[in-house]
């Protein structure tokens, strides 16, 4: 479904993303792991269309996509869910959902998605007329992968949905991104919290320093005794 | 303790007299005589000085002032009293040397102003209250009175059979509400606001023919302004970019009506209405090439840049290389005012209805682009740029468009401005231009279109009614702006929202801090 090819992108001088290739099937849920300033986000950012590649490609569904713009890249299928919980703080819950279907132009399918989106996240329903800052973190969450999920992608990319969350709310988000994929929509995972991600993914990536160190089966990356030793070891 | 309250009482008497006496330098006492005897109904000739009365007037506010400020909430009254009599001696004394050396100016007949413009004889003696020496013992009891009477009257408002009362009245007045609207019949309800909107449209048509030209006037001006603020709005508050030479797009609005419609210089002679609408497409022109290149520039940098855009344009018109085209320092003279089916239309009352159409067409316009897709774009583009191209709103284009439909309004504020005042020269369109539509939004309220009315009737309306006032419009000016900072930052009158839950979300953020701060949690 998507298949990226020797992708190399620069911030001014810094080489952060040295040859990267990986690929997706449709209906997976592929995480990339590794440690901070590693790339993945730049990779997620290439993909979306929000950094330029210098070098390399990205093909999804057979078409070319490299260097589109994100207002083109996102009628695709293709939607990102920014690290960090970005929401929209000064607009309502349903302001932000409106704004995750801003490429959608049918009305009904805008009202009829809100509706969807109300019925998987009860508290979004209850909270619609709330400004999104003064949601609770794992409610701000919730509405960030609900605006992404707005869109009706095929391909959701998510940076770091764990971030800054209480372990339940980490497992409830995890139970979320599971049940999405089984609706159909594959998941790229972005996760510094590498035990959770390689538990719910099918293949897993390991980044380091802006090369591909390390790909395989989740289960086997689990395994895996570099892993172990750099991602997984609990420090007593 | 008694000492503490001696030594602040003198530190407050001390500023208070000594700002009486700046206010005295630069004549503001006059001026603030002029228009109490304004405002009681005794018109003061242009030039001339206001009746020694109404200087009593305003020294008696002023003592009441100092009282009030001077006397402390949680001390006794008797403490305050003798706060009030301190500080009030205090004012006496400091204003009574002052007076002196006035007094002195007066009988040596030394002019002083030289050096100090403000400051005449006339107004010297009008402020010792046409008395002379005898004025600063006038002071002395003047002051010292009404900062007592300021005193007691702070006793009195603030004491407990009064604050009872106030809140008897508020508590009457809520249950009255609540019973008319409970035996207000449904229909009036439902069709009140066309009902409202009928008289104020009724009210528009007629009252304009009652007014002498002079207020249909400054009526046109105001609404002028809030056209120029609702254009100023969308690029400023809808659109998140801080534009300082919006006066730019106000000028090529003028320029193009006065280009197109006067003899001189270049004798086209189009007509009133052509002129107004290539005047707008002008302004749209100017911020495309404005816009495009930088766009990408935000915050600080686009107010720098835009700010010496606006006095490009402005010196660009002045300049001797364009007096040719523009006309140059002089300006453009004889601009033709507007034709109906045939007809003149461009009496003052004329151009009020012309402005009135205009001004309500743009709040209706304004209205439907809040509350559009682009709206909703706009509002996410302003707070996180970033994540609103991960949506998919084309950034560049959401903001050049809303720097367009800006410039569009302010080209016609312009064009009409020009055809009405049938003149526009280089100082129509000054640096001061772009900073009062800047302060209508920040004083009316930002995002309010009855904010903005309030607004422009307050800074651009009021200034003009009360001539006075010119010479010390920065002064007040400034002094309005950080009081209202202070008092009422969102605006004297804030936008509300429709759709929000404002108590619900006040909780929530108690219980989590919203935004950067809630990442943490």
């Amino acid at each position: 479904m998507l298949k990226v090819t020797d992708l190399n992108v620069h911030y001014g001088a810094i080489h952060a993303l040295q040859g990267v290739s990986f690929n997706l099937e449709e209906g997976e849920i592929v995480t990339l792991i590794g440690a901070n300033g590693a790339g993945k986000s730049t990779l997620l950012n290439t993909i979306s269309g929000l950094l330029r590649a210098d070098q390399g490609e990205v093909e999804y569904l057979g078409e070319n996509i490299t260097n589109f713009e994100p207002q083109k890249i996102v009628p695709k299928g293709i939607v990102q869910v920014p690290e960090g919980r970005k929401i929209f703080a000064a607009m309502t819950v349903m302001e932000n959902l409106e704004m995750g279907a801003f490429t959608v132009t049918d009305k009904k399918l805008i009202s009829d998605k809100v509706e969807e989106m109300f019925a998987k996240f009860p508290i979004l329903g209850k909270r619609s007329k709330q400004l999104g800052g003064t949601l609770s973190g794992g409610e701000q969450q919730m509405l960030a992968i609900a605006r992404g999920l707005m869109a009706s992608p095929r391909l959701l990319l998510l940076d770091e949905p764990s971030m800054g969350l209480s372990p339940v709310l980490v497992e409830q988000i995890f139970d979320i991104i599971q049940n999405i994929n089984h609706t159909g929509t594959s998941v790229i995972l972005v996760e510094q919290n590498a035990q959770m991600a390689l538990c719910i993914a099918d293949r897993a990536y390991v980044l380091e320093t802006g090369k591909i160190v390390l790909e395989g089966e989740a289960q086997e990356v689990l395994q895996n005794p570099m892993v172990i030793e750099a991602y997984l070891a609990v420090t007593e | 303790m008694n000492r503490n309250l001696f030594t602040t009482s003198i530190n407050k008497g001390f500023t208070f007299g000594i700002v009486m006496i700046f206010l005295v330098l630069i004549d503001f006492e006059v001026m603030a005589a002029t228009m109490l005897s304004k405002l009681l109904g005794v018109n003061v000739v242009r030039g001339a000085l206001p009746e020694v009365r109404f200087m009593i007037i305003f020294l008696v506010l002023y003592g009441l002032f100092v009282g009030w400020f001077a006397s402390s909430d949680q001390e006794k009254p008797a403490k305050k009293l003798f706060q009030a009599l301190i500080a009030g001696l205090t004012v006496a004394v400091v204003v009574g040397l002052f007076d002196i050396a006035l007094n002195q100016l007066i009988t040596t007949g030394t002019d002083v102003r030289a050096y100090l413009a403000a400051l005449g004889p006339a107004s010297i003696k009008l402020f010792l209250l046409e008395k002379g020496a005898l004025g600063s013992l006038l002071h002395l009891g003047l002051f010292t009175g009404a900062s007592l009477l300021g005193s007691v009257l702070k006793i009195l408002l603030k004491s407990d059979p009064m604050s009872h009362f106030l809140k008897g009245i508020s508590t009457v007045y809520r249950d009255l509400r609540a019973k008319t609207q409970a035996i207000t019949p449904n229909w009036i309800k439902e069709y009140g606001k066309y009902l409202l909107f009928l008289l104020i449209g009724l009210s528009a048509f007629f009252l304009p023919r009652m007014w002498g030209s002079y207020n249909n006037y400054v009526l046109g001006l105001v609404g002028l302004y809030v056209i120029l603020g609702i254009g100023l709005n969308i690029i400023v508050e809808l659109s998140g970019q801080l534009m300082l030479g919006f006066a730019a797009f106000f000028a090529m609005g003028a320029y193009s009506m006065a280009l197109l419609n006067a003899p001189l210089p270049h004798g086209i002679m189009l007509g009133f209405w052509p002129a107004l609408a290539i005047g707008v497409l002008m302004a749209v022109l100017a911020a495309v090439l404005l816009g495009l290149p930088v766009m990408g520039m935000r915050g600080d940098y686009l107010a720098i840049v835009t700010l010496g855009f606006g006095e490009i344009i402005r010196i660009l018109l002045k300049s001797d290389l364009l007096t040719d085209f523009t006309g140059g320092p002089r300006g453009i003279q004889d601009i033709k005012g507007p034709t109906l089916f045939g007809q003149p239309f461009s009496s003052d009352i004329d151009y009020t209805y012309i402005i009135l159409v205009f001004m309500i067409l743009s709040i209706f316009i304004y209205k439907r682009l809040e509350r559009s897709r682009t709206g909703r774009a706009w509002m996410a583009v302003k707070e996180d740029t970033k994540v609103a191209e991960a949506t998919g709103v084309n950034i560049k284009n959401s903001k050049l468009l809303a720097l367009c439909l800006g410039a569009a309004f302010a080209g016609l504020a312009g064009g009409i401005f020009a055809a009405r005042n049938q003149f526009t020269g280089p100082n129509d369109h000054q640096l001061m231009v772009s900073m009062n539509i800047l302060s209508i939004l920040i004083v009316g309220g930002i995002n309010s279109v009855p904010g903005i009315i309030l607004g422009a009737f307050t800074l651009k309306g009021l200034p003009e009614i009360l001539r006075e006032i010119e010479n010390y419009r920065l002064l007040v000016f400034g002094g309005l702006l950080v009081f209202m900072m202070i008092s009422r930052p969102e605006g004297l009158w804030p936008a509300t929202r429709p759709n929000i839950e404002k108590d619900e979300g006040n909780r929530q953020k108690a219980e989590s801090p919203p935004g950067k701060g809630g990442q943490h949690d």
